[in-house]
């Protein structure tokens, strides 16, 4: 396992990146404006990104590389642009209501950080792996799965939500990244093609819901049809 | 323990002592001109101070024992604390060892608890209002405070700030690792609510802004000037941490050699130059947060301190 074993430099950069793109899902977390999810998610591609590009470097797994260009074009890039385009033609720039302020939505996604934190130390020492990069990896992929998991759950417009989808799918991927660097090419590209076309659906899906309810908040969906 | 080291301790004390002034100047005055304002110049604290020495004292009717204890105790408590924490020298003086870092963030509290005593004592509406204003940002602040002592602790495995500082110079690894660039950051959102800046207190002087200064409103004279020298000492003490024991914990001397002293002292303005700038550009492009909104910068630094912790998982 490559994450045992690094150089402190090297495990350093690796935790700084994860770390990072933790705290930019905590930027997702606290911030009213849904063009600043956005971006706050692109950023996140990016170093998830750099981080595909220096497990490459420091494992040598050439075919990395390669996920990492995939990874900036599609999450950084396309998927974004993908978003801003179903973002500029709903006219909605916050979320109106909330349910959550943000400052108690940040402090609620710190406990599910400590939680994480608590269960990958865990499963860290059950597993012989504690005070490595592994243990933390673990930490930062459970800790972006359970704020996915709260955007989902506390915002109700329907971009917050897709948004959180892809934060817990960044989440899954960055794990994998550094815990088990070898993947295969084949499935980093099937899962890539997968979010396209998640988003692709779901702009179909916003279209509907404006043209037959008139909101995209999932607040007024309340009466069962059919 | 040897004369010289006693020597070093006590200069210790005395650069916090007459350094301070300087420091608060500095920052008003860089502000000004950042602000195409003309600016008192960086000695106007202590001309102020100087001004407010000459002055005669009023005592207001309703104040008791507590209203001249308050000062003294502020001034006793910012002048303890530069024994404790690295100042000069990176390695420790005889009493160095006599509190951690803890022991440090106890004494500072204790002053800033006296002067909120002694606002509510005098009976006045403005010194209530700023007492429980400044006990409500205490008790945001607390959490995440204790969080960055703890990010410390796990960093270092010790809380004494000399040795966070001989780690940091030590392992660049350790410097460059997410633990410590959060707590950096973490503790510069303390820094700015600790040190009277935006985004929550506000740097015009009127009554119904008024956080820290309300409470010391009743102060004429004298005492008004103890009670400000101690909270610029405050902010001194505040900068000599946040830079010499995490962000810079470079240039400090060594040996303990009057050379080296007053090289550590021209690397201190330094350091502290380059904080204030940081700290006058946050000023500039921010503007006051509602009161109800208070909470989230401190709610953001109770979550880089928790990522911090998080990045200890690494050592």
């Amino acid at each position: 396992m490559l994450a045992a074993h690094l150089d402190p430099l090297a495990a350093s950069l690796f935790s700084l990146l994860a770390v990072g793109s933790l705290l930019l899902s905590f930027v997702m977390l606290g911030s009213r404006w849904l063009r600043h999810y956005l971006y706050a998610f692109a950023a996140q591609s990016w170093l998830i990104a750099l981080l595909s590009a220096a497990v490459g470097f420091y494992g040598n797994y050439s075919e990395l590389y390669i996920v990492a260009i995939l990874t900036a074009a599609f999450r950084g890039l396309l998927l974004p642009y993908l978003l801003l385009r179903i973002i500029r033609r709903l006219k909605i720039s916050r979320e109106v209501h909330v349910i959550l302020q943000a400052s108690s939505s940040l402090v609620i996604g710190a406990f599910a950080v400590i939680f994480a934190l608590a269960v990958s130390y865990h499963i860290g020492t059950a597993l012989d792996l504690a005070g490595t990069v592994a243990v933390l990896a673990l930490t930062v992929m459970l800790s972006m799965k359970l704020i996915g998991f709260q955007m989902l759950a506390v915002r109700h417009e329907a971009i917050s939500q897709i948004l959180g989808l892809l934060v817990l799918e960044n989440g899954v991927f960055l794990g994998a990244q550094i815990l088990v660097p070898g993947m295969p090419l084949l499935i980093e590209i099937v899962i890539l093609f997968d979010l396209l076309v998640v988003v692709a659906c779901f702009g179909v899906l916003v279209r509907y819901l404006l043209t037959h309810v008139g909101t995209t908040s999932s607040l007024e969906l309340k009466r069962l049809v059919g | 323990m040897t004369v010289r080291d006693v020597i070093l301790q006590v200069a210790q004390v005395l650069t916090t002592l007459l350094l301070a002034p300087l420091l608060q100047g500095v920052i008003l005055q860089f502000e000004e001109r950042v602000q195409r304002g003309q600016g008192p110049g960086v000695f106007q604290p202590y001309r102020d101070l100087w001004k407010l020495f000459h002055k005669q004292i009023v005592v207001p009717d309703t104040a008791s024992w507590l209203y001249w204890a308050a000062p003294i105790v502020a001034f006793t408590t910012t002048l303890t604390v530069p024994i404790l924490i690295p100042v000069l020298t990176n390695f420790p003086l005889p009493l160095s060892d006599m509190g951690d870092i803890l022991g440090g963030g106890l004494i500072l509290t204790l002053g800033s608890f006296m002067i909120t005593l002694a606002g509510l004592e005098t009976r006045s509406a403005y010194g209530g209002i700023g007492s429980s204003r400044a006990v409500m940002v205490t008790i945001l602040a607390e959490p995440t405070l204790i969080l960055v002592f703890v990010g410390i602790t796990l960093l270092a495995k010790a809380m004494l700030p000399f040795v966070v500082n001989h780690l940091l110079v030590a392992e660049p690894s350790v410097y460059w690792g997410p633990t410590h660039l959060f707590l950096v950051a973490a503790f510069f959102v303390l820094l700015l609510v600790e040190t009277d800046r935006l985004p929550i207190h506000s740097n015009t002087h009127i009554e119904i802004y008024m956080i820290d200064e309300a409470r010391i409103l009743e102060y004429s004279g004298p005492m008004l000037a103890v009670l400000k020298w101690a909270s610029m000492m405050k902010q001194f003490i505040l900068y000599t941490i946040f830079s010499n024991v995490l962000l810079f914990p470079w240039g400090l001397s060594y040996r303990g050699t009057p050379l080296g002293v007053a090289g550590s002292i021209v690397a201190l303005l330094t350091k502290f130059l380059v904080v204030a700038c940081v700290v006058v550009v946050v000023d500039t492009i921010q503007s006051r947060l509602r009161f109800y909104r208070y909470q989230e910068p401190l709610a953001a630094s109770f979550l880089l301190a928790i990522l911090a912790i998080v990045g200890t998982q690494l050592s």
